[in-house]
């Protein structure tokens, strides 16, 4: 009952600010904050004690009563919710400030609240129609808040893109509840393992889902998304908005039987998102875009978990499959966490220089020092490097991989290239990001705006830190976080609950701050040894080149050129060159592009046929009334024919 | 009590046989050259004058590149603890340390590569974007050979995955993680440790600018990393773990020297490859280790 008691007041804390957010940014940061710290307790009491909470209104909306439901599954994404509603909406306090954007900082405050209610109502309700109203008006929300800049062309259209791609996930997530609601007489949702003929809807679960997450190739929306929408939007974008496609997928997997193959499916879905996100994130030279395309990278990661945990149930098999969906559910929050970070670092870097171009940026850490630790913290925690949260959820998946593997059965065929493709994507993600903080971060800077800038100032470096913090947290102390993983698969699957917690989380955690403190103990030494003795500063030797200058660096392109000249054949990358030539050269220019594959040459191409079959059928319409006339006996004629060809 | 000096006296064989293996490899090349060659103990002598040097630091570079190499050296040293030595087994175990050690020389990557990129020289970039490139595919080749190793144990732990030997695919294994050894620790034919101020190098082009102490803790951590690889492979192709403790440990170290002569008849005979090779040899790499698993896979059923 007291979760009932907390929820309400942390509802009640959303919709002050929703009121407050026209008042003042002062009144709406407290109640928003008020509301998330509420949230988070209740999310937490939930996950620590496994006791989930139910409520039934017994008043109707749209001719259904209110089913509200916190269990295990959604308590894990509320508490993710939670963090970054408040990290972001303290963070935008300074990036979308009153005083630079006079018209739409009102705006971003409004839609924030509102978009914060609807992902809390999307994860309680327990009711299909329900759960769709709440489901596109957080759409709808996320639109307006992507479109806050709308004077800028490429923002208008990112927001159109957007709002385009998930209304086909909504169509085929209205199929999907009205389907389960006809059969089971009820738009009540809950577990109903038992009905074996509502196995298939969960391809239409997957696909309406799976355009929100941003499986490839279901992700066209979602690059050009995440880059155009200010910071603090991308942050809550790729930290909650998307995971609520995971969570659906989570959800309806875990309350509906799922079809043989749906496993297998989800894995292979996840194995190509992984790799060829990392593979088109390399591609960009936009930081933002970059960071877009990772996201896609990590929802593989969780999907190879959550499929792996399908393959599990179906085989019978509780102990990997347990491990494999603690894992995903654990990299749900790593990533919402450091991925946020990650966008407002990208944010206080666009804040301080104005562009978001790779190729325009360097030498950053020396104006802003905390941006830089702070993004390279997230740089290390994504790259999923020991002793950060990244690390831990792929361990936990890597572990119910080999687990399948040293089982009997079908399982160790899809595990092997899971594992060996999952090893890749995390030698690809550290190569990116490697070469994210070598050119944003360090070097030199590459115009003058880099040269100009700016450290953030304390309400935008406070969110990071916070997020920071929770990233090391997990990464040392992952027992701690245990209980709540067990919490959540048990909520998916009631018969996992006596899985016990893996022995070996407790020596990792160990491990991890054993590696924590040496690692910052020898940095010190090795600091206090070099400054003892002489220590000059000098031009960087280069093998003795004289002067050099910044634009002779390294580039984000040719960094990554090996790498995305392997993946050519899905990047296809656009070259326009202009090589020197003769005695006497002229301007020689180099430029490449990383279209979106699937956007432009799959999805644009469909549309433009559809617009041109329209464009024929259009003609058929003209206005001249006798011409319709003739259509009318034409069409009086084939019906009488058909009439007599019927009756015949 | 004694297992803190047992860990103290892990810590010392690591710290201090390490900069042996540089030293043997040079000789060996020395003696196929017909030379006399540097002493074997010359990597040493070099850790010890470079400790005592002062530093030049690029104009550009942050306090990361000094950490960087710090973190990276902590970071090997931590996979070396995890790696059991034959019969003295490891001083830590846990299901699943392997994919740990695995991550930390990642992590360990990640640094050098940083510190890299601090000095916005070109080279480096150069350099760092190779390591980073061609990782990706020895990663590919690493766990392939973990997933032999794996199966063929029926475990998750690197005492218990390296104490059998390979098996029937042991060939297919050495010469997949030899091949994988020689492109981790930038030797021929992926890279040149005597050159440094070619446009064809990999690792060493990486810390073109690093001077004194950090740049001991670089040489110093290569060594430890050259060191882990060679006992990894051993005790991954021979049954390390089955053996009496003398013999094992007389096995450990004879193969560790074998690999290590190895090496350094691979350096005399060979030249460093083409970059368009790079890639090729290290998929044949994975290759090898993926033959490997497969004989282990249906091997081990029959």
């Amino acid at each position: 009952m007291t979760t009932g008691a907390v929820l309400a007041a942390g509802a009640c804390a959303i919709i002050l600010s929703l009121i407050g957010a026209f008042r003042g940014p002062r009144c709406w940061l407290l109640a928003l904050l008020a509301s998330s710290l509420t949230a988070l307790a209740a999310a937490g009491w939930v996950l620590a004690t496994g006791n989930a909470w139910e409520w039934r209104s017994a008043f109707l909306i749209g001719g259904e009563s209110v089913h509200l439901r916190l269990d295990g599954v959604s308590a894990l994404f509320l508490a993710l919710l939670a963090v970054v509603g408040g990290a972001g909406a303290a963070y935008s306090r300074e990036y979308w400030a009153e005083r630079a954007h006079p018209v739409s900082a009102q705006a971003s405050r409004g839609w924030w609240s509102g978009l914060v209610l609807c992902f809390g109502l999307v994860l309680l309700c327990s009711n299909g129609l329900h759960f769709l109203i709440a489901w596109e008006l957080f759409t709808v929300c996320a639109y307006f808040l992507i479109i806050l800049d709308g004077q800028r062309r490429d923002v208008r259209a990112a927001g159109w893109l957007y709002l385009a791609a998930s209304h086909a996930g909504t169509l085929a997530l209205f199929a999907f509840f009205s389907l389960l609601a006809a059969r089971t007489g009820s738009w009540d949702l809950g577990p109903m393992r038992e009905h074996a003929e509502l196995a298939p809807f969960f391809w239409l679960a997957l696909f309406g889902f799976g355009v929100k997450a941003g499986i490839f190739p279901l992700h066209i929306w979602l690059p050009s998304a995440h880059a155009n929408a200010p910071s603090h939007v991308s942050a809550i974008l790729s930290g909650v908005a998307i995971k609520m496609g995971i969570y659906g997928i989570v959800r309806f997997s875990g309350w509906l039987p799922t079809p043989p193959s749906a496993g297998w499916v989800v894995v292979a879905l996840g194995v190509v998102s992984a790799v060829l996100g990392v593979a088109f994130a390399l591609g960009q030279h936009d930081l933002k875009r970059l960071l877009a395309y990772h996201s896609v990278e990590n929802i593989g990661i969780i999907l190879i978990g959550v499929g792996f945990a399908i393959v599990a149930t179906a085989h019978g098999q509780a102990a990997w499959g347990a491990l494999a969906l603690a894992g995903g559910l654990l990299h749900v929050w790593n990533h919402g966490l450091f991925k946020a970070l990650l966008f407002l670092g990208a944010g206080s870097v666009l804040h301080a220089t104005g562009t978001r171009e790779m190729s325009r940026l360097g030498g950053l850490w020396r104006a802003m020092p905390w941006t830089a630790s702070l993004f390279a913290l997230g740089a290390v925690a994504i790259s999923g490097l020991p002793p950060l949260n990244g690390f831990v959820s792929e361990w936990l998946v890597y572990l119910g991989m080999f687990d399948a593997l040293n089982q009997p059965g079908a399982a160790v065929v899809g595990a092997i290239p899971a594992i060996v493709l999952l090893a890749m994507t995390g030698a690809l993600a550290l190569a990116c990001f490697v070469k994210v903080c070598g050119v944003v971060f360090l070097g030199a800077p590459r115009s003058p705006a880099a040269e100009r800038a700016h450290e953030c100032g304390p309400w935008m470096r406070g969110p990071m830190l916070m997020l920071a913090a929770g990233c090391v947290a997990i990464g040392l102390a992952p027992f701690v976080f245990w209980p709540a993983l067990h919490t959540a698969v048990g909520a998916w699957r009631g018969t996992w609950t006596d899985v016990p917690a893996p022995e070996s989380l407790t020596m990792l955690g160990l491990v991890h701050m054993a590696l924590a403190v040496a690692a910052v103990i020898g940095a010190a030494w090795l600091w206090r040894r070099a400054h003892r003795g002489s220590l000059a500063r000098a031009l960087t030797w280069d093998c003795g080149y004289a002067a050099p200058s910044a634009r002779m660096q390294y580039t984000a392109g040719s960094f990554a050129g090996i790498i995305t000249e392997w993946f050519a054949w899905i990047l296809q990358p656009e070259r326009h060159e202009h090589r020197p030539e003769a005695t006497f050269p002229r301007r020689a220019d180099f430029e490449e592009h990383t279209p979106e594959t699937v956007l432009e040459r799959v999805i644009e191409p469909c549309a433009r046929l559809v617009m041109w079959v329209s464009g024929v059928a259009r003609r058929l319409q003209h206005g001249r009334t006798h011409a319709y006339i003739l259509y009318l006996i034409f069409g009086l004629v084939a019906v009488a024919a058909m009439t007599m060809a019927w009756s015949e | 009590m004694t297992s803190i000096l047992e860990f103290i006296a892990r810590l010392a064989v690591w710290l201090l046989l390490a900069p042996l293996l540089p030293g043997i490899i040079n000789k060996v090349k020395a003696w196929v050259a017909g030379r006399r060659g540097p002493p074997v103990l010359q990597l040493y002598y070099d850790l010890a004058r470079l400790w005592r040097k002062g530093v030049v630091l690029s104009t550009l570079a942050s306090p990361g590149f000094i950490a960087g190499p710090a973190v990276a050296w902590v970071a090997v040293l931590a996979a070396a603890m995890l790696l059991p030595l034959g019969p003295l087994g490891a001083s830590l175990s846990f299901r699943g340390d392997v994919i740990l050690l695995i991550y930390l020389l990642a992590l360990a990557r990640f640094c050098t590569a940083w510190a890299a990129l601090e000095t916005g020289s070109a080279f480096e970039g150069m350099g760092a974007a190779r390591e980073v490139s061609y990782a990706v595919l020895a990663e590919a080749a690493v766990i392939t050979a973990v997933l032999t190793l794996s199966m063929q144990s029926g475990s998750l732990v690197l005492s218990a995955m390296l104490a059998p030997s390979a098996g029937t695919g042991a060939v297919l294994l050495a010469v997949g993680l030899f091949i994988v050894l020689l492109a981790e620790n930038c030797r021929v034919p992926f890279d040149d440790p005597n050159t440094h101020l070619e446009l064809t190098m990999i690792h060493e082009v990486m810390v073109l600018d690093h001077s004194g102490p950090p740049f001991a803790a670089v040489l110093h951590g290569a060594a430890m990393k050259l060191l882990l690889f060679s006992i990894l492979l051993v005790q991954a192709v021979l049954p390390v773990g089955k053996l009496p403790a003398a013999a094992a440990a007389g096995a450990l170290v004879a193969g560790v020297l074998g690999v290590t002569v190895g090496i350094g008849f691979v350096e005399s005979l060979l030249a460093r490859a083409a970059f368009r090779r790079v890639p090729l040899l290290l998929t044949t790499a994975f290759l090898l280790c993926l033959f490997a698993l497969l004989v282990a896979w249906k091997g081990g059923a029959a």
